[in-house]
Order: structure tokens, then sequence, then C-alpha cells
């Protein structure tokens, strides 16, 4: 199979993301650069991606140096976009970092929440949690939740269900983990899963 | 879609419709663009000038919440007309077949046959045909149901075919295609402009230049997003689009389609999940007490007497076999009656709510959703969500939903809901696949690791999953073994990985003992079986992941072919990533050409047949041929089975498939400024939720203006990701309700003034837009006044907060779809 | 020059998604304002509604009566440097900040090398420079010659005949979802623009009578290395139709090695780029008399 990007990446001589590699990681080489300033994309390593907004599928380029994003663009070999992405495409980077205005430096995105939190009944804010913590005690509300409205039969039909537990989601997730929490959501018993088709 | 993103671009005539596709679905502009380039014309139909309006040939205005009338009228002009694709007709939809005696419609009561007053639904049984003859299924070798002998097969009968009356001379007049032409002679052209609002000249230039398209070398577009589904009739707006269509021929030929614009990355994959209350992974249904209450009555509900679907129960078995793994075998019904039943109580993203408020759901998982601020009527909602006892958000940052408690109208000390924000992993933080629109799987590579705490979501779902068995294994609960039988053996070297949940997905012959690096997986659905000798958690994606030799590596894979090749010069590009199923580019492809097989255009072959063979461009879509046993090949000569997903195999105009109306018929918005014209029924009876207190429906008297609601290339949905981007926010800074200059005259409103907008359930403050783009229409010989509002704003945040001005829509909904009514509905406006 | 090269722009295929407005900003790492509710409302889908010292690019909208029944004449606009091939800016600038690439005409800018000193913003006919941070450095479009420099083309053949690229094109030219945005040499963009016009005006539906090409032959057939085809009349997207280089670049540039020294004086290093920059094409710049 001819691989289109092949060209590509042997043009630029971008050093190559392992999920790129295929057997051209060896002719990687640096840039020759002209002037002072480092260009942006020196010594990065590209991985492919696809939007996280409508649904047209259009392709982006992740480049990465030293485990952190660089820069993120449309993927120019994409056949739906062929590089282009709209305002919220083009900013996807900015989900994870952003520009300071004082120093124009790259940090990452203080609006993003990046640690498991609680809020205790009838109190008005976040406290820190720990993953071991908040997974032990969501794992036990949902055991407490469903044992204590779980539906066996009806009608003299099995049915093993739990109106108690809802689940929401999906379109924003991948198909494999739409996979994982269906089956764990339906295993329980849960009815109410949906997702945003319906809103 | 049954096409794809860049098929647009084969079209002679795009009409959009209920999308601002430009400004949406950006890249959708490139190929309507590449199509207008070469000559083609584009038109858009909507409330307002758009972005996509700007960038058309022809702009035509309409009322929100009357497209079934727009539609109507045009399918009423290409009959009386005569602008009909007949041999497209005549062969492959069901135009020739006799409907049931008693079908009626009573333009006095809105009713069509069947109507049951005291259960509020119809008996569809009217809707449809009569029947020739019954044929029992062919259980013998080479009959579609010989393999219910096969041993491991649970015990089923399969269903007797009951053949429909045909009258190919199209004169009696129960022919399904009579129905429609009489049922629509009411939608002339004076009565559309009189309901939708549009002039005559402009509507007529439209459907003319529409209509075009029914020559049979003619192909058009029809592009539409959530303004043709988010209304109480949403599903019966896409049931005219499909009948315009398939009247002009246009369904399953290269630049032609009825194109859904899907408004979610992965609203798709979601979908053939089944991330549905009702439905089952790969568009089959979820078990419901009253037609499902065992494997049995699964089996003979749902397999279909002829079509392809006549396969469905090995579909079903190799899903419970890759669900349940070993403890799935003929003698436990595979772990069938593990699986939870519906019973007779809704619970759809609206009854949620009701349901929540009602203090039946105590528990809620929000995945990446923020129903807080996204859900129709969303003051009950957050009032619904105080009453829970726990909820989960997994998002990437925190939600309106996520804290709903901190809302501007609860007070936090009155919530006793114990509420969890778990970090989840951004796109690129991870691996895994995403379905678009058009049906093609790619893949996500992972660029970089989460920052700080964040973990990808599958890797949550499964700490979750492991906590909750670890839980019942020690103390057990009832019916445990639902839980504890469960196969979950996504792992790699002790972590949760993906492309294992890939190979799930894609199918595996089944072995005891074997594991992700010695299951034999299956590169099309062809090979599964009911037997049990298969696993496949989700049928139509066969083959995305089937390359046995390099069974970890995603560029392996179909699902990551990055081939830029493209033989046809159509734009199908078979060797980029996968589309279900089988890779088929273009669904239906069978009808892109006559009966005999000859493409309607040679510019548009996707299947021709030359006389002794089919010769493709993309995988077919019907029965094209026969292998035998020795592997010699039988052709199958053309014939009239297009649509091979229903029993019938030929498309349907009058249709029994949906529960509220057997053709669309106009009915008005649940709250509307103008009464029906078209009959004397002012909702659809099958309107959903109408009755529950929180509704509060809202009179034209008190609140005279039409709006509709809708989002702005520069924000998504919420907000709450588009929100959190600085360059996002300054270039949309402000939510806004943009409005007439008439109306803003009428009400002193100066552009940039603060209005108040209203109704009985909610009140918000946003800046006017004033503007030409939106003029007042005559409806019923009156002016109404129609206004837009933008919904991407809330409270949470750190840099754009506003008013949620989904507090304002009715939580009422489609019968089929149970969307709410987003798109059209009445408030009042004032300067604040 | 080796090859002149242009961006074209055509308002008639833009969408106004300010994909371009975006892209700018994240390729260039140009801030957003970060306080809550902290942009200023424009009650319009323009935003912000001009350039600032972090804005390089804008998406520009204006609304005018149709003669058709329904809808308005709505001109989507692109703000930014023309990169006018006798550009006012460079000709003042008094070290050397600004200048004009050789190989491509684009109008150079040196950020390290500026002294605020604010002279190109008055040279400029469009009134594009703007500044920001304690130096007053001047913030405009640079063409990314970044990437022009540094990225390379990918031959790639799509089955359509169109090369694809990746980072050797402006990041604003790259992201355009319909393809209203171009970039090559600039005899092709000016060929393709009036192609484009023909294309407009001779449509059976929808025709548009006023599409005119513009920039190809601004200040007396210098022109700029930007090339638009405008659907609408030029004032309809805030476009000077006969724009005139300022009566002060004169001035200015006679001023500029008094200045320009002065500042050198306390810029390191930046002598030589000074002198460089004195007197390029000055004598070629237009006063226009009537209008001053």
């Amino acid at each position: 199979m001819e691989l289109s990007r092949r060209g590509f990446l042997q043009a630029t001589g971008l050093a190559l993301g392992t999920s790129l590699a295929y057997e051209l990681s060896t002719q990687s080489q640096a840039f020759a650069l002209e002037g002072d300033a480092p260009f942006k994309l020196v010594n990065t390593e590209e991985y492919t991606n696809i939007c996280c907004y409508c649904s047209g599928g259009c392709g982006s380029i992740c480049s990465v140096r030293d485990g952190e994003l660089v820069n993120l663009e449309g993927d120019a070999d994409h056949p739906i976009n062929r590089g282009g992405l709209c305002s919220k495409g083009a900013t996807m980077s900015q989900l994870r970092n952003i520009v300071t205005e004082d120093t124009r430096e790259i940090v990452y995105n203080p609006n993003r929440m990046t640690k498991p939190m609680v809020r205790r009944p009838g109190t008005s804010q976040w406290e820190e949690i720990s993953w071991d913590d908040a997974l032990f005690e969501i794992a036990r509300h949902v055991k407490d939740t469903r044992d204590a409205n779980f539906i066996a039969e009806e009608n003299g039909v099995t049915v093993n269900r739990t109106e108690a537990i809802a689940s929401l989601g999906g379109s924003q997730q991948n198909n494999e983990e739409d996979y994982l929490i269906l089956k764990s959501m339906r295993s329980l018993g849960v009815i109410a899963l949906d997702n945003q088709a319906r809103v | 879609m049954t096409g794809h993103w860049n098929d647009f671009k084969n079209a002679d005539v795009l009409l959009t419709c209920g999308s601002n596709n430009v400004e949406n679905h950006p890249e959708s502009a490139r190929w309507v663009r590449a199509a207008c380039d070469k000559g083609a014309i584009s038109i858009v139909v909507d409330p307002r000038y758009t972005r996509s309006a700007a960038v058309a040939d022809v702009y035509c205005p309409i009322r929100p919440g009357t497209d079934i009338t727009f539609w109507g009228g045009l399918i009423n002009y290409i009959i009386q007309n005569d602008k009909w694709q007949k041999e497209y007709v005549l062969t492959y939809t069901n135009a020739s077949y006799l409907v049931h005696e008693d079908y009626s419609f009573d333009v006095e009561t809105g009713l069509f046959s069947g109507w049951d007053e005291s259960k509020q639904k119809y008996v569809t049984t009217s809707w449809g045909y009569q029947e020739e003859e019954s044929v029992a299924p062919n259980t013998g070798t080479g009959g579609a149901f010989a393999y219910v002998l096969k041993p491991g097969t649970p015990e089923f009968t399969p269903p007797h075919k009951e053949v429909p009356r045909k009258d190919m001379t199209l004169t009696d007049p129960n022919c399904s295609f009579n129905i429609l032409k009489e049922h629509y002679s009411r939608y002339d052209i004076e009565t559309v402009t009189k309901v939708c609002g549009m002039d005559a000249e402009t509507l007529e230039q439209v459907y003319s230049l529409y209509a075009s398209t029914g020559a049979p070398e003619k192909v058009g577009a029809i592009l539409y997003a959530l303004g043709q589904t988010q209304h109480h009739y949403g599903s019966q707006n896409t049931r005219a689009m499909c009948l315009v269509q398939l009247l002009l021929g246009n369904i399953g030929v290269p630049g032609g389609s009825v194109n859904a614009l899907r408004g979610e990355p992965n609203v798709q994959g979601a979908t053939d999940m089944a991330m549905l209350v009702y439905d089952f992974p790969g568009y089959m249904k979820w078990p419901t007490v009253a037609s499902h209450p065992t494997l049995r009555a699964w089996l003979e509900h749902e397999t279909y007497a002829d079509g392809y679907y006549t396969n469905k129960p090995k579909f079903f078995i190799s899903a419970l076999k890759e669900w349940y793994g070993e403890h799935a075998t003929v003698d436990n019904d595979y772990g069938y009656d593990w699986l939870p039943k519906i019973g007779s109580t809704d619970f759809t993203t609206m009854s949620t709510f009701e349901q929540m408020d009602a203090g039946v759901i105590k528990g809620y998982f929000c995945w990446g959703m923020n129903p807080a601020n996204s859900t129709a009527n969303t003051k009950f909602a957050r009032q619904a969500l105080s009453k829970l006892e726990w909820l989960v958000a997994v998002d990437w940052v925190e939600t309106e939903t996520a804290c709903f408690w901190r809302a501007p109208d609860l007070d936090p000390a009155e919530i006793q809901t114990e509420c969890y924000y778990l970090p989840a992993a951004l796109i690129y933080e991870k691996m895994g696949s995403i379905s678009n629109s058009g049906r093609w799987i790619q893949w996500r590579y992972k660029a970089l690791d989460p920052v700080d705490e964040a973990k990808p979501d599958y890797e949550i779902c499964d700490l979750l999953w492991s906590e909750i068995t670890r839980l019942y294994r020690e103390e057990g609960g009832p019916c445990a073994e639902a839980i504890l039988n469960v196969k979950w053996d996504y792992h790699r070297d002790g972590k949760i990985d993906p492309r294992a949940v890939s190979m799930a997905l894609n199918g595996y012959k089944w072995k005891d003992g074997a594991d992700w690096d010695s299951r034999e997986l299956l590169s099309t659905f062809g090979d599964l079986g009911a037997d049990g000798s298969t696993a496949c958690a989700l049928w139509i994606y066969s083959g995305f992941w089937a390359n046995n030799d390099d069974r970890w590596e995603a560029a392996s894979q179909k699902v990551g072919g990055r081939a830029l090749e493209d033989p046809s010069g159509l734009g199908l590009y078979p060797g980029w990533a996968y589309a279900w199923p089988l890779n088929r580019r273009i669904l239906y492809n069978r009808a892109s050409a006559d009966a005999e097989g000859k493409p309607w255009n040679p510019e548009r072959n996707v299947v021709e047949w030359t006389g002794s063979e089919w010769v493709t461009n993309d995988v077919p879509d019907f029965g094209f041929k026969t292998t035998a046993a020795d592997g010699t090949v039988t052709w199958t000569p053309p014939n009239n089975k297009a649509f091979m997903m229903l029993w019938e195999q030929n498309a349907r105009l009058v249709s029994y498939s949906l529960k509220d109306a057997p053709l669309p018929e106009h009915y008005e918005p649940f709250e509307s400024p103008a009464d029906n014209a078209l009959n004397k029924r002012q909702n659809s009876p099958m309107i959903q939720f109408a009755d529950h207190p929180s509704v509060k429906r809202g009179d034209r008297s008190e609140y005279p203006i039409a709006v509709t609601t809708y989002s702005v290339v520069e924000m998504w949905q919420t907000g709450s990701q588009t929100r959190g981007c600085p360059a996002l926010v300054e270039a949309r800074p402000e939510q806004f309700i943009e409005m007439s200059v008439e109306l803003a005259e009428e009400k002193g409103i100066q552009n940039g003034d603060t209005v108040r907008v209203w109704n009985n359930r909610g009140d918000v403050k946003l800046s006017a837009f004033v503007t030409r783009r939106i003029k007042p229409l005559m409806v019923n010989g009156e002016l109404c006044h129609v206004v837009g509002m933008i919904h991407h704003w809330g409270w949470a945040g750190m840099y754009s907060t506003a008013d949620t001005v989904n507090d304002l829509a009715p939580n009422v909904g489609d019968p089929n779809s149970y969307i709410p009514e987003f798109k059209a509905f009445l408030v009042n406006v004032e300067k604040a | 020059m080796s090859t002149e090269m242009a961006i074209y722009f055509d308002s008639s295929a833009c969408t106004a998604c300010k994909g371009c407005q975006c892209a700018c900003k994240c390729w260039n790492s140009l801030p957003s304002p970060l306080g809550l509710n902290a942009n200023e409302f424009t009650h319009s889908y323009q935003s912000p509604m001009d350039l600032n010292g972090n804005t390089r690019l804008i998406m520009r909208f204006e609304e005018n009566e149709s003669p058709k029944k329904w809808g308005v004449e709505w001109s989507f606009g692109r703000r930014s440097c023309m990169h006018c091939s006798n550009p006012g800016c460079a000709s003042v600038c008094p070290s050397g900040a600004l200048s004009v690439d050789e190989a491509t005409g684009f109008v150079r800018v040196e950020e390290d090398k500026c002294i605020g000193c604010r002279y190109c913003e008055t040279a400029c006919p469009f009134d594009v420079p703007r500044y920001y941070g304690p130096d007053s450095k001047v913030n405009k479009c640079t063409a990314c010659l970044d990437r022009q420099e540094n990225g390379r083309a990918a031959q790639i053949n799509n089955g359509t005949g169109v090369t694809q690229t990746q980072f050797n094109v402006p990041a604003c030219v790259h992201t355009c979802p319909p393809g209203a945005l171009d970039f090559g040499p600039r005899d092709e963009m000016i060929a393709k623009a009036y192609e484009r016009v023909e294309f407009l005006k001779n449509r059976e539906i929808d025709p548009s009578p006023h599409a005119s090409v513009y920039g190809d032959k601004l200040f007396d057939g210098a022109g700029t290395h930007v090339i638009m085809v405008l659907k609408y009349p030029v004032e309809t997207y805030g476009l000077p139709v006969d724009p005139k280089v300022s009566p002060m670049v004169d001035l200015l540039g006679w001023m500029k090695p008094l200045t320009g020294l002065a500042a050198a004086a306390t810029v390191a290093g930046l002598g030589l780029s000074f002198l460089t920059g004195i007197g390029y094409k000055r004598d070629t710049l237009h006063y226009d008399e009537k209008k001053h």
C-alpha cells in the first residue's frame, strides 16, 4: 500500500512518532535552520488525531516535543479537511495549553480541572480527593443504590434491572470507551442509559 | 449519513434545510463549494440568513417548526409537475405496494387510521400492506434460515414472509404512491407560503431548482441537522426528506442522500454502540419485558423474514458471546436473562429528570455530558439533579452539571447530593477509534500523557468496574452473577488497553482459553454465527480491526488506513480509514444504477452490471454474487432489491415503522404563534411529556414571539470546552439574541442593549443583536416575529459566563427519538 | 527576489468561521484576555472589533441591504497586514524590525529589533501595526515566514491533482476550511483572482456584479502581497478604494537616522540592520496632495 503520508514525512524530515513510524523512523533528520530563532517544530514527533467538535471527523496533527504539545493543526493529507480546521478545531491545543497575557508564556490551561474532586452534601465547594478514595466511595454508592433498588422479576419475567442509576454520555468518548461504559452500566442493570444523540 | 462528507462535491443541487452547515460543520463548506465551482446550485432554507446562506446561491426563509409543510409542498410540486424519477420509484420503492384497505387520514381530526384514544397511541396495522401470500421460511440447504439448524443455535421459529400485493400500473388508489399523492395534494404553494411565511416566488424557485434533480442523470443532496430533528415531530421531518429524495431518485447515488450532519464528534459511534435506552449495539433492540421476555421471543420478534436481517440472530448471539464469554452457552441462552429488561417506564434523557424529580433515579453518571445546561428546560433539570443522592461527572473541565449545586438559582446548603468530579484525558492524551457522520471509523493516536491526574475515560471506567466487582465478589448482592459473569478481559500487561476492545468490537472466533494475542479476528460479519462459535461486540464494525498479523498496531489495521487513492474520482477513498459496514462508502448503492444495472449517470459510476458481472467502485450494498463451497462465484443479475436492510428490500413511501404517522403530516410546534392550517389538530397526537407539570406551556397571547435556538461556529454545545479556550472566547465573547430591525423598533431595543427574554419556564438576560438577517414573516395572514438565540453559556468556567438559554426550551419531545423541541417555541422580549 | 509570493483571499468562498483568526493566535502563541468576561462585548459577529497588540488577523463582518427579497449582502472581510510591495512601515522603520523579505516580498517582522518608536503605525495605509508589552513591540502579521522558510511541501497526489502542503504555508491559509485562502506565486494568485471574479460575475443564479480583485494594482500598480477577491463593493470590507501611504512617511524617513541612532544606542547590536533599513524604495512612496 502506498502511504501518501510517507512522501510528506520524508520531505519534512521530522522525527516520527511511534504511531506513524512505519519504517521511516530511521530516515528522519534535523531541520536545517536559518537565523537564530529555532523553528517551532524542530525535533517534534507527530501524531494524528481526529477533531473533538462536530462529526466531520477532520484530521489533525499533534506535534510533540519532550512530552509536551508544541502545535496542533489540520492534517493536510486528510481527505475530508485537507489540513483545514475551523476556529474551534484550530484552537484544540488550548484545551491543554494557553498563553499568558503578560509574558506570553505557555502554561497548562488553568480552567481545566485535573484532579478528582468531591463536593460533600450541603457544602458549597469542591474538596480534593485521591483517585483511590473517589473510586472506593463511588463503587460503594453504586452497589448500595443498585442493591436497594434491584428489580429481579416483573410479571413473571426475569428483568434484572435497577431504575435508580442513570448514565448519560458517549458522544464525546471513543468507541472502545463507549463499549466499556455500555457494558459496565448495562451489566449493573441500568436501563436509563442515554447519550447526546437526543440533545 | 448514507454517503459521506466528500460526497457533497458530486451533487448537482444542494439543499440545506434545518442546518447551518458551513458554520456548524465547517468542513462541509469545502465540499459544497467544490460542487458549486463545477456549476452546482446551493440553496439554504432557514429562519434567518446564516453564514451558510451567505455563501449559497438561493436563500429562502421559513418559520421555525414548519418543515413538514415545506417538504410536503415539495412532494406535491414534484408529483404535480411530473418531476419524479419513475423508474427509480417503481423499481426501488414500495410505490406499487397496496396499503391496507383500512388506511385513512382525516383532516377534520388530524388523525390517521388506527388511533386508540384511550391509550393515546396508534395501532399501526392499517398502515401496513395487503397480503398476497404467506411464504414459509427456508431452512433447507442454501436457504436464508439454514443456519437455525446448526448445533449451538438457540431454538426459535423464523418468521413467515407476508408477500405484499402490488399494482405496478399504479392505478389502484391504495397504492403507496397514490396515497402519498393524495395526502400531499393539500400542500399547494399558497398553503405552504401561508404556513411557512416565505413568498411564493422564492418558494417556487427553490422547488423548481430542487425538483430538477428528478431527471435520472441529475442528483440532489439534502443537508440537515438538529433544525429538522429537534421538534416533537422531528422523526417525521426526516421521513419527509427521505420521501423527497426517493421520489427524485436521489438515495444511493453519489451526490445524493439525506445527509445528517451530526453534532457531536462521536455521536455516530455512540449510536452505533447503542448508548441509548432502547437500542442494542449495531442497531438492534435492547430487550423489553413486553416484546422480548426470553431469548426465543427476542429472536422471533426481531428477525426479518427476508433481506439481510434474516441474519440478525448471528449478530445478537455473537454480541452475547462477547459480553459473557465462556459463561454464555446455548444452555443458558447465552446469558440473555442477565441483561436488564426495559419495563413500561421511559428513561430517555428528558424522562430521567422526571424520574430524578420523582425520586426513582438516585445516582447519576455523566460522561462528557452537561445536561444541567444542555437539556430542554434546564431549570427543571437542575432541580431534579438536586434530588439525587450522588452524581459522578467525568469531564475535562468543571461543567455546569458537575457544579449544578452552585447554579445561581440553587442553594448548596439545601442540596444533599454527593458530587464527584473525575478528570478525563483529552482526545490527544489517549488512543481509540471514533466514527464520523459519514460512518468513517478513524483512529486517534495518543500524542502525550494527560496533564496531572487526568485519566482516559476507558481507564476510569475500568477502575470503577474493578472496584465494583471487588465489592460484589466480597459481599455478594442481588443477581451478582449478572455482574461477575461479565467478560472483562481487555487488559494487556495488566493494564486496560483499548486495542483489546477494538478487537472485541471487530469480532473473532471464539475459542475457550484463547486471549487477545491468539484470537482469530474476523474480516467480515458474514462469518458470524448464531451458534456461539463467534464473538463480536458490534457486528457493523467487523473488518475495521482484522489484521491478525499486527494486531496491536492501529496503523496496520484498516481503521488506520491512510491511502489517498481514489480510483473512481468520486471521493470514495477506499483505503482511508474504514467505513462501516464492510468499508462501504455509499449505502444503498444499488440504487445508483437503473433496473438493468446501468448507472443513471456514467459520471457517477459506483456499481455497474456488464451483462455478465458487476463492476464496482464501492463495496456493493446488495446481493450481487454467491460463492459456493468450492469457491465458484455465481453473479446475481440486477433485480429490484436495492434496500436489503428492510424485509421488503424496497424503500418505503407509506411506512408503518414510526409510531406517530405513516406519512409526515404538519402539526404546529407545542408552543406556536399560529393555528394549524393543514388539519384541525394543533400538535401531533403522539407528543411526549407535554402533560408533565414542569413543562408549563405558554400561550401566544402572552408570548407572541417565535424563537429558535442554534449554535455559532466559535462555540460548541454548552461551551464547557470552547468557553475554556481563550482564543474562542475572544472570537465570540458574549451570548446574543438575534432579532429583526422591525421587532427591535417595536420594542425600543437598540443593538447591544441587554434584553430580557422569558416564558413560563425561565427568564434570561442577553445581548441584543439587531439585524436585517431576520425578517418578520406573514403567517396565516398575520405578522409573525421570529428571534434566534445561541445557547453556549452557563455559570461555570473562568473566562466567560452568562445565563442558561435552555432554561426556556420546552421539555416535550418526539415519540420515536425522544428528542426535545429546542427549535421552535415561544417567548417574549423586552429591554432589560 | 526569487519568487514573489502572495496570500489569496476569496471573500465569496469565505464562511467567516474565524479559523484563520484562531490559527494565527495558536501558531504564533498570541494570548487572549484571560479574565472573567474580560473581552469587550461587540454586539456583532466580529470580535475583537479591531486588531490589537495580541491580534494580527480578524474576520470583519458588514451587513448591507440586498436588492433581493430576503437576506442581506453580508461582506466577510479579512483584516490583517496587506504586505504592500512598497511598504511604508518598513520604509520608516528605524531599527530594521520591519523589512521586505527578499525571497517572497512579504513584510518581515523581527520583534527583537523593534524599539517601540511606532513610526510604522503612522506609515501604514491600512492602519495595521499594533503594539504589545511594556516596551511596545510591534505586533503584525509575519506571513508566517518561519513556516515558509522551514516547512516543506508535501507532494501528494490526492486524486484530484491538488498538491497538499503542511507547515510551509501561513497558518491561516493552511487552516481555511472552504479553501477561501490560498498561498502561492503572486502572479498565479492574481490570475486565480481574476478567474474567480469572472466566474462570480457570470453565474447564472446569484451573479455578483460588483465582484473585483483587490491588491494587485494598488499604489500605482505596486500592489500588495495579499490578493483579494471581493464579492461586494470594496468599501463594504472596510478597505480603502485607493489607499495612500501617509505623507508622514517622507518626513519620518528623513528623520529616521536621528531617532534611529538614538534608539540604536539603547538596543545593542542593531546598528547594521538599522542601516540596511534606511531608504528602502523610499522614492516610490506616494503622496496624494489633493487629499492632504
